[in-house]
């Protein structure tokens, strides 16, 4: 079997960030990076499989950017991928979700994968939209932000997260794309004797050129801090009255009550 | 010149951080106040391989190098300097000397246990009587057949509670002073091995500071380390390389103090502005970080040297001694930015006072790594 394991770097989400000089994206100074966290959860359960599986099966890696995605590639490779395509890109951050997948699908149309695997979504642009339109671009069957994942046969049978908590189980046929999402694994640390064998994988660079044949379909026009928060939601009126709304609100706002 | 870590490197030390973070950051207040190092987590950095970085993949080892070495010393110290001495003592101090003194069979025997940490290793060196002068080396051994016999006692002895694996200098002739002294590699767990105690001490609490007994150890004559009255070669040696495992150490902790005291300086409240817009802090945060980037610019060169299998002797005594002081002055104003809070242990900045001043005194005290740097200046 063959597998793949889509992985995006992106900063460290408490940097500070700042407009970029067009003031379209975050300018990258300064900013520490490290790999997708959903992404992990997604090379995490590719590396089980693969070791489910044993001999016979390839998982490969792949990451698009700069020079600097070498350093999450490597993060994967010591986690257990076989393999490793670098995709080019200095100027991946401009490009949108529709072009990233099309560069994967490209990469991806002639070397019979069985199983794709991507995060739920980035967490800088957090599109949610590459995985499935890969899916769609390949003509994959595709279920997203599964938390459970269980592969016989040909078959996979993955539990996904539904609003509100609620959980479904959906079974696909390969070829098939899954995008992961919190609580579908604990990923492991990548063990320094593991570290050392990564050092030993090949990881194969292609010029974003060679697979780039799609127009953005959406442009960035801005980039920018929020505005500067107030002072809160302030509540007026009797006890129980005040008790009903917390209560609505955080039924609304957050899992608490769920 | 690039003062840039490498890729891989890099990759090292975010997988160290995140474990630490996770792992031990947690629990390092647990660890001194128990004074011991749960087992659980002695298993998980074995796993890991913190207890074989730079020793060959043929020995069980992860087949880093010595900067791999440093890193995870320091990353692990940022949280715990218990748990980062354990490494470093254990690493240098005993798989070291084995791997660079030892014959194939030696190596083949011991290193691989050491590396998994199915044994923890430890220095014997250190007596009652012989610190920093290690040719008044007072235990001593004789012959008897297959075996030599050890007798005398041993003090300070980092990881010795573990009774695993230990490298012991001992002399055969105690007027031939340093010329007199022999390194064998012991196993702890052997008859006429008396733990004396384990010492109470100020900081680093979690680690084993033993001082031990010897009556009649009987040592088989392959576990001879090296020649006979070659042992201080194999002790300076030896020491050379542990200081670059202190350095790092120090400087994990001078980072981890550094680290809470620029947030505290942030959200700390005074006269209607945060702590840190007053220049008096300012200024603190500036030489505190100064100092901390020196300690590991020169940390990180002897580190290199090591690896480059260049002369490292200044550099190791250098960064010893620099990042030791390091650590003991970051703590200390760590503590005084924190103000009253500082003084309680719940804001963990005194712990890493308390940890850091040992840096200054093990491993070489501090006079003697600037009587070695001055002898090298002036020879």
């Amino acid at each position: 079997m063959k597998l793949l394991v889509c992985i995006k770097q992106v900063p460290d989400l408490e940097s500070r960030f700042k407009p970029d000089a067009a003031g379209v994206w975050y300018n990258e100074t300064d900013l520490a990076f490290r790999m997708n966290e959903y992404d992990e959860y997604a090379v995490e359960q590719a590396v089980q499989l693969r070791e489910k599986l044993g001999e016979g099966t390839e998982l490969t890696v792949l990451s698009i950017g700069p020079d600097r995605v070498v350093e999450a590639i490597k993060k994967s490779l010591a986690m257990g991928c076989d393999n490793a395509a670098h995709i080019q890109d200095q100027a991946a951050s401009a490009k949108d979700p529709w072009q990233i997948a099309s560069i994967i699908a490209a990469y991806a149309k002639d070397k019979a994968f069985d199983i794709i695997f991507t995060g739920m979504q980035s967490q800088d642009r957090g599109s949610a939209q590459v995985g499935v339109t890969i899916a769609e671009q390949l003509g994959f069957a595709c279920t997203t932000t599964i938390v459970g994942f269980d592969y016989v046969d040909g078959t996979i049978t993955a539990k996904r997260e539904l609003e509100g908590g609620i959980k479904g189980v959906v079974k696909l046929k390969t070829p098939a794309l899954v995008t992961c999402q919190l609580g579908l694994n604990v990923p492991r640390y990548p063990t320094l004797p593991n570290i050392m064998k990564a050092k030993k994988k090949e990881i194969v660079a292609i010029p974003v050129a060679d697979l780039l044949t799609e127009e953005s379909l959406t442009t960035t026009a801005s980039f920018h801090p929020p505005a500067k928060k107030g002072g809160g939601i302030v509540l007026e009126g009797d006890v129980a009255d005040l008790v009903e709304k917390v209560i609505a609100i955080l039924k609304d706002k957050t899992t608490v009550l769920r | 010149m690039n003062f840039e870590l490498s890729q891989d490197h890099k990759v090292l030390q975010s997988a160290v951080r995140d474990f630490v973070e996770k792992e031990i950051k947690p629990i390092a207040m647990k660890i001194d106040e128990e004074h011991m190092i749960p087992d659980s987590l002695v298993t998980k950095m074995a796993e890991m391989g913190f207890l074989g970085s730079y020793l060959p993949e043929e020995y069980g080892g992860a087949g880093l190098d010595m900067l791999s070495y440093a890193i995870v010393v320091e990353e692990v110290s940022k949280a715990c300097g218990s748990s980062g001495v354990l490494i470093s003592a254990h690493t240098s101090l005993c798989s070291g000397p084995i791997y660079s003194f030892g014959t194939e069979e030696q190596k083949k025997k011991w290193l691989p246990a050491l590396n998994t940490g199915e044994k923890i290793g430890c220095f014997l060196l250190t007596e009652p009587d012989a610190g920093s002068d290690a040719g008044g080396t007072a235990t001593t051994y004789t012959r008897d057949g297959d075996h030599f016999v050890i007798n005398g006692s041993k003090t300070f002895i980092t990881n010795g509670g573990y009774l695993g694996t230990g490298v012991l200098l001992a002399s055969y002739d105690r007027s031939l002073k340093h010329k007199g002294i022999t390194a064998f590699i012991v196993d702890l767990s052997s008859p006429g091995v008396t733990i004396l105690k384990n010492e109470n001490k100020m900081g680093i609490r979690g680690s084993y500071t033993t001082a031990f007994a010897f009556d009649n150890l009987r040592v088989p004559v392959e576990n001879l380390l090296g020649l006979e009255g070659k042992g201080f070669n194999v002790a300076m040696d030896t020491l050379n390389g542990g200081r670059i495992g202190i350095a790092s150490q120090a400087l994990g902790i001078a980072e981890g103090a550094f680290e809470r005291a620029l947030a505290y300086s942030k959200e700390r409240k005074q006269f209607g502005q945060a702590i840190s817009e007053f220049q008096a802090i300012q200024f603190k945060l500036a030489d505190m970080w100064t100092s901390i980037e020196t300690s590991k610019l020169l940390t990180y060169r002897a580190a290199c040297l090591k690896d480059a299998k260049k002369s490292y002797t200044m550099e190791s005594a250098m960064c010893k001694m620099h990042a030791s002081e390091t650590a003991t002055f970051v703590t200390k104003e760590a503590i005084q930015i924190h103000g009253g809070y500082g003084y309680i242990v719940d804001y963990e900045v005194e712990r890493m006072y308390r940890d850091a001043k040992i840096t200054e005194i093990y491993e070489g005290t501090n006079e003697v790594q600037r009587v070695v740097i001055s002898k090298l200046l002036l020879s």
